[in-house]
């Protein structure tokens, strides 16, 4: 997706280890906000 | 040619089966030619219809659903390896997401007959949490269309494929060799295509200590952290990186109109 996104003129990069990286590393985190799982695509 | 006849004889159902399971799991074969010839060899008598018909219909569901499951499971990690040995890799998912936002779940009634959509729609719609039940109804019904499609064909036109057929043993060995080539061809190409879309595990990457100094200093303001899991959003209580927002990936081409292009994008999933 990060190749996607810098072909069509983004500059974007990927984290190493993803969330679970982040979480080892102590870094702070945060909730899915209510309206965002909401918003989520899915075939109900 | 005659040893393939007599193979098809000895084991159609098995062989035949084998294509269309493989190619329903994403392997780059043709079950519409295979389909073709089970229904050729069905209309001269070689193989029963409906056990033929039976047979096929349940090994191809069995490959949607394997992947159904996977795409449940594995999100955006599975249809990144099946797009991977596609023409064009770029568009591959994309378009395969546009199609369910376009049609619904009814692309999984036609996603057969579209290639490139055909071996994702499966692993799109679990990954899309589609009720597995529903799945099944859906799927049923687009394979047995896809099925009952080419099979016709081949019990219909069984006689010109014979006509075909006495053609390619009359060349003979040229035939084969001919074919030989065409296969190896194939290979070759898909090969080719495969390592030149390796391209895309060369992206920039950075380690969490070195983002965590950058957001830590003067140049927060030009960071946005994007979050592309196709999971993890789905459930209450699910948590994310402070300060990240959503990047849809079944709605890729939407969501990136609203994202600026003066900022540092980094990119995260599981």
């Amino acid at each position: 997706m990060a190749h996607m996104l810098r072909e069509q003129g983004f500059n974007a990069f990927v984290i190493v280890g993803g969330l679970a990286a982040w979480k080892k590393a102590g870094q702070p985190l945060e909730s899915v906000p209510g309206n965002d799982l909401v918003k989520l695509p899915t075939f109900n | 040619m005659h040893d393939f006849m007599a193979l098809i004889e000895r084991h159609g159902y098995l062989l035949v089966s084998s294509i269309v399971f493989a190619e329903a799991v994403g392997l780059p074969v043709p079950a519409a030619i295979g389909l073709v010839g089970a229904g050729a060899a069905a209309a001269s008598g070689i193989l029963h219809p409906g056990l033929m018909l039976l047979s096929v219909l349940l090994s191809m569901m069995a490959g949607d659903a394997l992947l159904f499951v996977l795409g449940r499971y594995t999100g955006w990690a599975l249809l990144g390896v099946l797009c991977r040995v596609s023409v064009n890799p770029e568009t591959c998912i994309l378009r395969s997401a546009e199609s369910f936002y376009k049609r619904g779940k009814a692309t999984l009634i036609i996603a057969k007959f579209i290639p490139g959509i055909n071996t994702m729609a499966p692993p799109l719609a679990g990954s899309m949490r589609m009720r597995p039940w529903q799945f099944v109804r859906l799927d049923f019904l687009g394979a047995s269309l896809y099925i009952l499609a080419y099979f016709g064909v081949g019990y219909v036109f069984r006689d010109f494929l014979a006509t075909i057929t006495h053609g390619l043993q009359t060349a003979g060995r040229a035939m084969e060799e001919v074919l030989l080539l065409a296969i190896i061809g194939y290979a070759v190409y898909r090969i080719w295509l495969y390592r030149k879309n390796s391209v895309y595990r060369v992206v920039p990457r950075i380690q969490v200590e070195e983002l965590a100094r950058r957001l830590a200093s003067e140049n927060e303001s030009n960071v946005l952290i994007a979050d592309v899991r196709s999971h993890g959003y789905y459930d209450p209580g699910a948590a994310r990186i402070k300060g990240s927002v959503r990047l849809e990936p079944n709605n890729l081409a939407e969501e990136l109109k609203n994202f600026p292009k003066d900022k540092d994008i980094y990119l995260y999933c599981t």
